[in-house]
């Protein structure tokens, strides 16, 4: 039967414990990250270019011929040495932004839809304004004179 | 303040019809180039009849490149007719170029024996880096090239007569006023 470890040492145990914890969390923690393979930089390029020959599919995603030529050039290019920004824009001089599906100038989406929101909002105002009640007519006062002219004047009318 | 109010509905509408007529007058498939205005780019292939033709052989009239498919069907056909009268139109002072299209030379002599031997070279493109190049995204489409290889047009869709009359005509007075940039 073993004796049971003395209480005196319970508490540098734990402490020893947690700071080996502690230590391993930070070394994975500050681990500087490994960096993409040029295979994961190529993908995530051709995963926001658009399939030019295909509906709706990214260059990563298709398997159409433009689709495998395109990361084939993609391939070669970061081979090259090119950084991911310079064979993005080299796709883009050739397509124009529409290659990108998440295009960088989004003034030409943007503006349609400024437009309209603005239109929208006069015609809010406008009718807003269309429907707020007029400023009730005032009817000035009709003084006793006026009636008792009125009287005279109906009464001589069915004399 | 009633003729202000009277005003918004211009102000309101005029903008939503022009945005709409503007957005349904155009094909939303169609394109716009990124190469109008800059040099063509630079290639050196293979034609269908095995000569290898570059990009500088190109330099000193006007271009028409067209991008075709033998499965294109009915455009290239249709289109094939058209260039066929515009080869015979324009003669030499006119090069016209085609491009084919993920597409077999086989495929290509076929269509080219059933709807009329071409008078112009048809250049191969095996990878179509070419297309690639060009922007193209299917065809038919082409590219109006001037004497000095700038790129001045692109057509988005077969080809007609009315359409390389203008391009071409357009394009020898840019040369003639000196905007071969």
């Amino acid at each position: 039967m073993a004796e049971p470890m003395p209480r005196r040492y319970a508490f540098p145990i734990a402490l020893g414990a947690l700071l080996a914890l502690g230590g391993l969390v930070a070394v994975m923690v500050l681990r500087p990250g490994l960096a993409p393979s040029q295979a994961e930089v190529g993908h995530e390029i051709a995963s926001d270019l658009r399939c030019p020959d295909c509906q709706g599919l990214s260059v990563a995603d298709s398997s159409s011929p433009s689709a495998t030529e395109i990361r084939r050039q993609i391939d070669a290019q970061l081979s090259a040495g090119r950084s991911p920004d310079q064979v993005r824009r080299s796709f883009v001089d050739r397509y124009g932004e529409w290659i990108l599906l998440s295009p960088t100038a989004p003034i030409a989406t943007l503006l349609p839809v400024g437009v309209l929101l603005a239109a929208i909002g006069v015609l809010a105002l406008w009718i807003g304004r269309a429907r707020t009640p007029a400023q009730p007519v005032t009817v000035p006062a009709v003084s006793d004179l006026d009636r008792a002219r009125a009287r005279e004047e109906a009464e001589a009318l069915d004399a | 303040m009633r003729t202000l109010r009277w005003l918004l509905v211009p102000i309101v509408v005029v903008p939503v019809v022009l945005l709409l007529l503007h957005g349904f007058s155009r094909d939303p498939a169609a394109i716009p180039s990124a190469l109008i205005g800059k040099p063509m780019p630079s290639f050196s292939l293979v034609t269908l009849d095995g000569r290898t033709m570059t990009s500088a052989d190109l330099r000193g009239k006007p271009v028409v490149l067209n991008f075709w498919a033998s499965w294109c069907i009915p455009a290239c056909v249709d289109e094939h007719a058209v260039l066929l009268e515009a080869a015979r139109q324009y003669g030499s002072s006119v090069q016209i170029v085609g491009v084919l299209y993920q597409d077999s030379p086989d495929g290509a002599r076929t269509f080219d024996a059933r709807y009329g031997e071409p008078s112009w070279p048809t250049l191969l493109d095996p990878n179509g880096s070419l297309a690639i190049d060009f922007g193209v995204s299917g065809p038919p489409e082409s590219y109006v090239v001037d004497a000095n290889g700038i790129v001045r047009y692109k057509q988005f869709g077969p080809l007609t007569q009315a359409v390389i009359a203008d391009q071409v005509a357009r394009v020898l007075s840019l040369t003639a006023a000196g905007r071969g940039d």
